[in-house]
């Protein structure tokens, strides 16, 4: 044996109090250490001992758990939360594989046809892959467990809120990391973030009185439409385009932030099916 | 009996249609049989008794509770265990993984004792066995039997089956039919279904849809009795009854209003609910 559960550990283990994932740790151990269990069965009183090898009893009969799953607790998500995200749909490899490949090709793009101050085509894409992901995470015709969901205690606002924000993280750490590959254009590589708020909450609010496919539809086209009217009406004296200006950072911060007060004001819409009746 | 759930004159259209047209009724303790044909509104009914709609006029409470509040609908979820019409799932998961989910959405956030409830009730479904098995590698009846555990899970007062039967085999309907008994002691249970056979093994009382109305609210040896003196044996369909069909003997079972003479049968629950949908229909 190469370790051994601290003390301490072993008391709050005892206690029912070591959390996760040490509590994993210390079960995982403890069945392969009779040192650690001998200090156990000192520490600990026999009700509480009891009630921990039931524990344990229970961890082993349970099926492991996946890698994503384990991941998110790894880094600090409650178990049950990431229970939670686990069942998001877009979570999953082939929705961020093709996130990677979008971005990935915007970006080749951007240093393939430098034409402006700003990477034009991967600022107009980047906004649109949180909104579509934010989308395809919640409703009835990609949840397969939506109608499960919506009537359970758990308010539906709340389970939006949880797998919004960790789509956002997934699909802002992304276009992060595309950013980064974009150093020739320093700070305005950035410009594609506060659309991306702005998108996605606007999506959201939309989607409790539009439902969940046409809401984000019309947003994503409405940003392809100002896209081509800035473009029309002809692009600042560096070649970017309106929206990625100064003054349109400010717009969509404006948006998001009305968006957002907007989606708050209507939480409990999603605490009801959207959807056919039949 | 205290009625778990009361609802008074409620009523949803859906564009011009009448989903449910002032649909009154009290739900108590054991299995109510909820038949009707397809677009009788029975779907619309139970996601309402669900809190997953709301109704456009009337009210309902369960276990005292008002869904149309927040914190009412809160408190009725809490006692609440729902199998949609098509459950779907994650298929990644396991059986336990996705009952674990479920379990999380009921606020079951202990671990450990999360854990123990959903061994418990995929052990009360028989699926003990099979509980790390991907639900993709699931049978149909093993499929819906998962389901059915994650209704069960927190032990719910109310339970809410919308036609938990279709495409089960033969053999999957009599486990699931057990399975349903087990879970209707002392649970309140509204389970929609198209077989009347599951009415007639299961319920303690029964409620016809039609139209988006309850047509029948009764005990199914009452809807058996509307038909009593109204079902008749004949060699060739005959043309007067309501409704005629060939029996494995060869001879014609008819329902309606039987001629002089006519060789009158024992009804059946079926027979029953058949005349009660023809009167719907000619009623609508």
């Amino acid at each position: 044996m190469t370790w051994h559960v601290a003390e301490e550990d072993l008391r709050a283990y005892a206690q029912g109090e070591l959390a996760a994932p040490m509590l994993w740790s210390a079960d995982t151990h403890l069945v392969a250490c009779a040192r650690c269990r001998a200090v156990l069965a000192e520490v600990g009183d026999p009700v509480g001992l009891d009630a921990g090898w039931e524990r344990l009893d229970a961890e082993l009969d349970a099926p492991r758990t996946g890698v994503f799953e384990k991941l998110l607790v790894r880094l600090g998500v409650a178990d049950h939360t990431a229970r939670l995200l686990a069942a998001t749909p877009v979570l999953r490899r082939s929705w961020l594989g093709a996130v990677v490949v979008v971005l990935g090709m915007s970006v080749i793009a951007a240093h393939t046809v430098r034409t402006a101050h700003s990477p034009t085509l991967f600022l107009a894409l980047a906004p649109l892959l949180p909104l579509a992901g934010v989308a395809l995470s919640y409703g009835p015709a990609l949840d397969p467990t939506y109608e499960m969901a919506v009537v359970a205690p758990v308010h539906g606002f709340k389970l939006l809120m949880i797998r919004t924000v960790a789509v956002l993280a997934a699909g802002f750490g992304l276009s992060g990391l595309a950013t980064l590959a974009l150093p020739g254009y320093g700070l305005g590589a950035l410009a594609w973030l506060l659309p991306a708020l702005a998108l996605t909450a606007t999506g959201l609010a939309l989607t409790a009185r539009l439902g969940p496919v046409l809401a984000p539809s019309l947003v994503g086209g409405a940003w392809v439409a100002l896209l081509l009217a800035a473009k029309a009406s002809g692009a600042s004296d560096d070649g970017t385009l309106m929206p990625f200006t100064a003054p349109g950072q400010g717009v969509a911060a404006a948006v998001a932030a009305l968006a957002g007060g907007l989606l708050f004001l209507v939480r409990d819409r999603f605490d009801r099916f959207q959807g056919s009746a039949e | 009996m205290t009625p778990t759930v009361s609802a008074s004159g409620l009523s949803l259209r859906y564009g011009g249609t009448h989903a449910l047209d002032d649909v009154s009724l009290r739900l108590t303790q054991g299995v109510t049989g909820l038949l009707g044909p397809n677009g009788a509104g029975k779907t619309t009914l139970l996601r309402v008794l669900a809190t997953a709609v709301p109704a456009d006029r009337g009210a309902f409470t369960a276990f005292g509770h008002d869904p149309a509040t927040a914190a009412g609908r809160q408190e009725v979820r809490r006692r609440l265990g729902y199998l949609p019409q098509t459950p779907g799932f994650h298929p990644d998961f396991t059986a336990f993984e996705f009952v674990d989910y479920v379990a999380v959405l009921k606020e079951l956030t202990d671990r450990g004792a999360r854990h123990r409830e959903v061994r418990r009730v995929l052990d009360e479904v028989d699926l003990g066995d099979v509980r790390g098995k991907r639900i993709k590698k699931l049978s149909g009846g093993m499929r819906q039997r998962v389901a059915l555990a994650a209704a069960l899970v927190g032990d719910p007062g109310f339970l809410v089956l919308d036609e938990p039967t279709v495409g089960l085999d033969p053999e999957q309907r009599m486990r699931f039919r057990e399975l349903i008994a087990q879970a209707g002691e002392g649970r309140t249970v509204l389970l929609s279904t198209h077989q009347t056979e599951d009415v007639a093994m299961l319920c303690h009382r029964v409620l016809v849809m039609a139209g988006g109305r309850i047509r029948f609210d009764g005990t199914p040896p009452e809807l058996t009795a509307r038909a009593a003196g109204r079902v008749w044996s004949s060699t060739e369909r005959d043309p007067g009854a309501k409704a005629g069909w060939r029996t494995g003997t060869g001879s014609f079972r008819n329902v309606g209003d039987p001629p002089d003479g006519a060789d009158l049968l024992e009804p059946t629950l079926e027979d029953g609910y058949l005349l009660t949908l023809d009167g719907a229909e000619v009623a609508a």
